[in-house]
């Protein structure tokens, strides 16, 4: 009944989130995390999606991990791991998200969705290009809203890598527009 | 002289041997036979003159050319050929070894030199089997409090992601490995992994020139990630799809898109240089300042793989150009429509659109592949503060002037569906 392939990344994804969550390497956290990633990029695979997929590679792997593993190499790691975590904790942890997954499963299970989980095996992907269309035109206020979030973020991001109240030597001025054009 | 022993006689020398072919025979009869047998009766095999092929057709294939050209002909539809041998990795691979060899010779000429000359006499065109053979002769030397799992696994990666981009790339009608809707796409998000692997290798060696390089090498992939992208969207503007296959029939139909887009490609050009550490941009491996950059603790095969790599997707983004800018495999026809050969027919086989499509995408792509090489011959490196400057200032401008000439044309009823141009 149930596809090898959506298993197999299943298994992969779930794998690598929780070898990103258990290593005591950081550096082998943020790869399992980069895989996990890659793991979510193939199930928008799987639900014809691969727009959304290639998206999802070049933000999530190509920049989101890069960026935390350049994090991650210029931390000190030792002095992040000093307390042992504490069995209870994990635990709980693992109860409360067994809870959450199963409530969410069951929500959904209940929710009308399931029932037409037959019709949409069937039915034909969405394609981007109609989406795009979408977008434009009957969506195109929400556009426009998400258009000015992210200029607000780049302008606020701009604003505060330009600070003119941190006095910089002759020398730190090559620095400081490092960090600006970064 | 090689010494041979004191109590040498050629009786035994010959017995030897002798022994040595009957063993050989012995293990090819009963464990190889049976393995082939074993492997041909789980591989499909394609009908051959109306008759099913069996494993005993099959092996007599190369005494009897009527069943090889068939044979062949159905290898050559099959997604392993697609893969291994024309549009993916041997194809790719040799027109990388070929872009060594050409560097070294041609930026000699550029500075009055010789270059390669005695491996294979004339003009020294054995020197990159020569390279190959020393490269793996060589040993691996992994520096010590290196990350070992990362270490081994980055170049590898490294080449495996290169193959990945020229899977993408269609080198003839109907000839590429992966022929997806959103193709172009595709070979961004994949492109995106090089600086992850750089940037992993140079952590992993341990060492600091190597960690300096991998920084430049994060630096420099991002900064010039987005002119890169941005410079392709004008040309899927002007083509209305995101397949390089229709990008390239687009072209065909209309004219070649560096006449629309220069300045797109003017960016794609100086993007790629960048993307591919290759001088003027070649901070990351910046070898009169950090020894060699991100490649320093690199030795052996290790270095070959990754200079492997490098030259794949050097071929690969030299393509992507020749698809996105020069039509592709648009070309004159120069093959004719039928050929006869003497003594085995090899007509089924003869296809003239694919062969005079491969003609001039080769021929393209090694232009693009000259020009990408020029530079080396020609430019010093620039200093890292006006390569940022470059990349987020002022290519991201030139690319948004031409996707509004793009916009300009497509609006203008020039191009697109239905445009003035548009054959």
């Amino acid at each position: 009944m149930a596809d090898p392939v959506f298993i197999g990344v299943a298994v992969l994804t779930v794998g690598a989130a929780i070898v990103a969550l258990e290593t005591r390497e950081l550096i082998y956290g943020a790869i399992a995390l980069a895989v996990s990633m890659l793991g979510i990029a193939g199930f928008f695979l799987l639900l014809d999606a691969p727009f959304v997929a290639m998206f999802q590679i070049a933000v999530y792997v190509g920049a989101v991990a890069v960026l935390i593993i350049f994090a991650v190499m210029l931390v000190r790691t030792q002095a992040l791991f000093t307390t042992k975590e504490d069995k209870k904790r994990k635990g709980a942890g693992i109860a409360l998200m067994l809870i959450i997954m199963i409530s969410l499963g069951a929500l959904l299970l209940a929710s009308g969705l399931n029932g037409q989980f037959g019709n949409f095996n069937d039915s034909e992907a969405i394609d981007f290009r109609e989406i795009g269309q979408q977008m434009l035109t009957y969506y195109s206020p929400t556009l426009i809203i998400m258009a000015l979030t992210l200029a607000g973020s780049v302008i606020a991001a701009l604003a505060l890598a330009r600070r003119e109240d941190i006095t910089t030597t002759s020398d730190g001025g090559e620095e400081q527009q490092h960090g600006r054009t970064d | 002289m090689a010494s041979y022993p004191q109590n040498f006689r050629f009786g035994e020398f010959v017995g030897s041997l002798l022994w040595l072919i009957f063993w050989v025979l012995i293990i090819v009869t009963l464990v190889g036979l049976p393995l082939v047998f074993i492997v041909l009766y789980y591989v499909p095999l394609p009908p051959i003159n109306g008759e099913v092929l069996t494993p005993f057709l099959f092996l007599t294939m190369a005494v009897d050319p009527s069943r090889t050209i068939p044979i062949i002909e159905h290898f050559m539809t099959t997604d392993l050929f697609r893969v291994a041998a024309f549009p993916g990795f041997t194809y790719a691979a040799l027109i990388a070894a070929v872009t060594i060899f050409v560097e070294r010779k041609f930026l000699a000429k550029m500075q009055l030199r010789i270059g390669p000359l005695y491996a294979g006499k004339i003009e020294g065109i054995f020197q990159l089997i020569a390279d190959g053979l020393k490269l793996i002769a060589k040993e691996i030397i992994v520096p010590s409090g290196a990350d070992k799992p990362i270490f081994w696994a980055a170049p590898i990666a490294f080449v495996a992601v290169a193959a990945a981009v020229v899977a993408l790339i269609p080198a003839a009608p109907g000839y590429v490995a992966a022929d997806v809707d959103v193709g172009l796409l595709a070979v961004f998000a994949i492109l995106g992994f090089f600086p992850l692997i750089a940037l992993l290798f140079s952590w992993a060696s341990n060492s600091k020139y190597p960690f300096i390089g991998g920084l430049r090498a994060l630096h420099q992939m991002i900064a010039f990630e987005i002119p890169f992208i941005l410079s392709a969207l004008s040309v899927v503007l002007l083509s209305g799809t995101l397949n390089l296959t229709g990008i390239v029939n687009s072209q065909i139909q209309s004219y070649w898109f560096i006449f629309f887009a220069p300045i797109s490609a003017f960016v794609f050009y100086i993007s790629s240089l960048a993307e591919l550490e290759r001088i003027p941009f070649d901070l990351p491996e910046a070898e009169s300042e950090i020894v060699a950059g991100w490649l320093t603790e690199t030795s052996g095969m290790i270095y070959g793989l990754i200079q492997l790599g490098s030259y794949i997707k050097t071929y690969a983004l030299a393509a992507l150009f020749v698809i996105l800018f020069l039509g592709g495999w648009a070309g004159p026809d120069v093959f004719p429509q039928e050929i006869e050969t003497p003594i085995i027919n090899i007509a089924p086989l003869y296809d003239p659109v694919a062969a005079n499509a491969t003609l001039w995408f080769t021929l393209k792509t090694f232009g693009v592949i000259m020009l990408m090489l020029l530079p080396r011959g020609i430019s010093p490196r620039i200093r890292i503060d006006i390569l940022l400057h470059t990349g987020w200032y002022k290519l991201i401008v030139l690319t948004f002037i031409n996707i509004f000439i793009a916009l300009a044309l497509i609006y203008g009823g020039i191009l697109g569906p239905g445009g003035l141009l548009v054959r």
